[in-house]
């Protein structure tokens, strides 16, 4: 029900914005006035390379002023944290944050396939009619960037360009408030090297408080703060050329994102709950809005061959319909089920499919493929929501 | 044969030098034994457990930072796989070991339109890769095909 009534809603707030705001109180739950929404759209993205990727426009300002820059083709991602923006795509100069003795602060952010090494600078971030002030974020690379350092390189490849992310940059809407949190307080070997201060000498791991390290804007907006909430319809089985959904900001705080029915996951200290497929429970399973697929278990477990020219992903013949069940930390359960597809028999133009699935030996990732056709939320750790303190998903 | 002085002292040397050279020369996958303990003095690591069976011995470490690492040694002392689990990667540089740079070649080449953003899968003759997870948990295990004990089944490196 809710999710037959959210869309139209959205739409209907999309369509005149200036009623997007509601003054209906809810009791027991703050109800905020600022336009909470923005739209979402999976297409090829900037380097027309990408597919099953959500990009949305973010405006980031020198913080305190009007003076702004409005970046478009940045990936929504609920698998990571904070606001990272190819240089390349920047014009505007925003400040550099520096350590005590006045060192530029770079970091270096490993994900799964890569790491982006750029400096820590700070700005106003503006998504919708929502603003977090004074922001630190990265900024991938560019000429001022220093040398990559080895530590930083052992993560494998450099994620530096445009063709190489496929994005102007990443929108981190996950599950954290910050990209690495208490472990990059500490000082010493514990550190896990992801921010460094860079003075003239070299590049040297530096312990970072909280506040300092990159942060998801959505905890620091005003109001709204608790989550995002993505929401893309079903997409027909062959997919589409593009798509377009929203992202809402807050979980329980407007009339536009109710929890409703959505069965509350929580999810360990990483960010991950488990799923079980056949008789047998993965653990180490997440939803992710920045994978590409639902990457899932192997052939010998699944049945399901790759393609012949990409072990990245499956391909049978036909349509095969898949179902597992997910499960949070607090024993909700959500009985889910999908389809695969042949991805060597897709439009090659079309960019959204909600069968696109691949190989994932002993894990489960339900990437963006999981997202068509479904409304799901990604609450904040430590954050109040109508349904529990975050982190969770929930769908 | 007499126990001298300075052969205890070129021991010591030796010992020193395994435990202090530079992380390449004692590279883990594909590596002797002793680049296990090269890895965790490498990630001031603790040593967690030693599993033996038949066609293997399980090294297992969890580095400072909280990721764990397991190295599975064959028969005739060489590391034949690597896995890990944790809220970040290992230093992969040093686990890989020689194989590192086939690693970040195999990345550059998976480069292609269609590639998968959300598994790492390589399937080479020389090394394979596979990795899941997303930043505060990252998983995943390596292993050099040929240098497979027989019987092993791959279920049980992870």
């Amino acid at each position: 029900m809710i999710r037959l009534l959210l869309p139209t809603f959205i739409l209907a707030a999309a369509i005149t914005p200036q009623c997007g705001s509601s003054s209906t109180t809810t009791p027991g739950s703050t109800t905020s006035s600022v336009q909470n929404f923005q739209a979402i759209s999976v297409n090829a993205g900037p380097a027309n390379n990408y597919f099953n990727g959500a990009f949305t426009t973010v405006t980031v300002c020198v913080p305190g002023q009007s003076s702004c820059q409005t970046i478009d083709g940045v990936l929504v991602d609920t698998g990571s944290s904070g606001l990272r923006v190819l240089a390349s795509a920047l014009t505007l100069a925003l400040p550099q944050q520096a350590d005590t003795t006045g060192a530029p602060v770079v970091e270096c952010l490993a994900f799964l396939d890569g790491f982006t090494w750029g400096p820590v600078q700070t700005a106003d971030i503006k998504l919708g009619g929502e603003q977090a002030s004074a922001v630190p974020l990265q900024v991938i690379g560019g000429p001022g960037a220093p040398a990559i350092p080895s530590a930083c390189s052992s993560n494998g490849a450099a994620e530096q360009t445009l063709d190489a992310l496929g994005a102007n940059g990443i929108l981190g809407v996950g599950l954290f408030r910050q990209d690495c949190g208490p472990a990059c307080v500490g000082v010493g070997s514990s550190n896990p090297g992801v921010y460094y201060a860079c003075p003239a000498s070299g590049c040297k791991i530096t312990a970072q408080s909280l506040v300092r390290q990159v942060q998801n804007p959505v905890w620091l907006f005003p109001v709204d703060n608790n989550g995002v909430v993505i929401q893309l319809p079903a997409v027909a089985t062959g997919g589409a050329l593009t798509s377009t959904g929203m992202m809402v900001f807050g979980i329980g705080t407007q009339n536009d994102n109710p929890l409703g029915a959505a069965k509350v996951l929580t999810v360990d200290a990483n960010g991950n709950l488990s799923t079980t497929y056949g008789s047998q429970t993965y653990a180490g399973s997440y939803l992710d809005s920045g994978s590409n697929g639902i990457f899932f278990l192997d052939t010998k477990t699944t049945g399901l061959p790759v393609c012949t020219d990409s072990n990245d992903f499956y391909c049978p013949l036909t349509l095969q319909a898949q179902s597992a069940t997910i499960r949070g930390v607090n024993g909700a359960t959500s009985a889910v089920t999908f389809n695969v597809g042949n991805l060597d028999a897709l439009n090659g133009r079309f960019t959204a499919f909600s069968e696109v699935a691949g190989p994932n030996p002993g894990s489960f990732a339900w990437g963006l493929s999981f997202f068509f056709g479904r409304t799901i939320y990604t609450a904040i750790e430590g954050q109040s929501t109508s349904g529990g303190v975050g982190p969770y998903f929930a769908f | 044969m007499v126990k001298t002085p300075a052969a205890s002292l070129a021991r010591s040397a030796v010992l020193l030098l395994i435990l202090f050279a530079p992380s390449r020369a004692f590279a883990s996958l594909g590596g002797s034994s002793a680049s296990v303990d090269a890895d965790r003095v490498h990630a001031e690591g603790a040593l967690m457990r030693i599993v033996r069976t038949d066609a293997y011995a399980l090294h297992e470490m969890r580095s400072a930072a909280g990721t764990m690492v397991r190295e599975y040694v064959n028969a005739s002392g060489t590391v034949f796989a690597v896995a890990w689990d944790g809220p970040w990667l290992p230093d992969l540089r040093q686990v890989l070991g020689d194989h590192f740079d086939e690693y970040q070649a195999a990345m550059g080449t998976a480069r292609r339109a269609r590639r998968s953003r959300g598994a790492i899968g390589i399937d080479g003759p020389g090394l394979v890769v596979q990795m899941t997870g997303h930043p505060r948990a990252f998983s995943g295990r390596a292993y050099v095909p040929a240098l497979l004990p027989q019987g092993v089944s791959l279920d049980s490196i992870k």
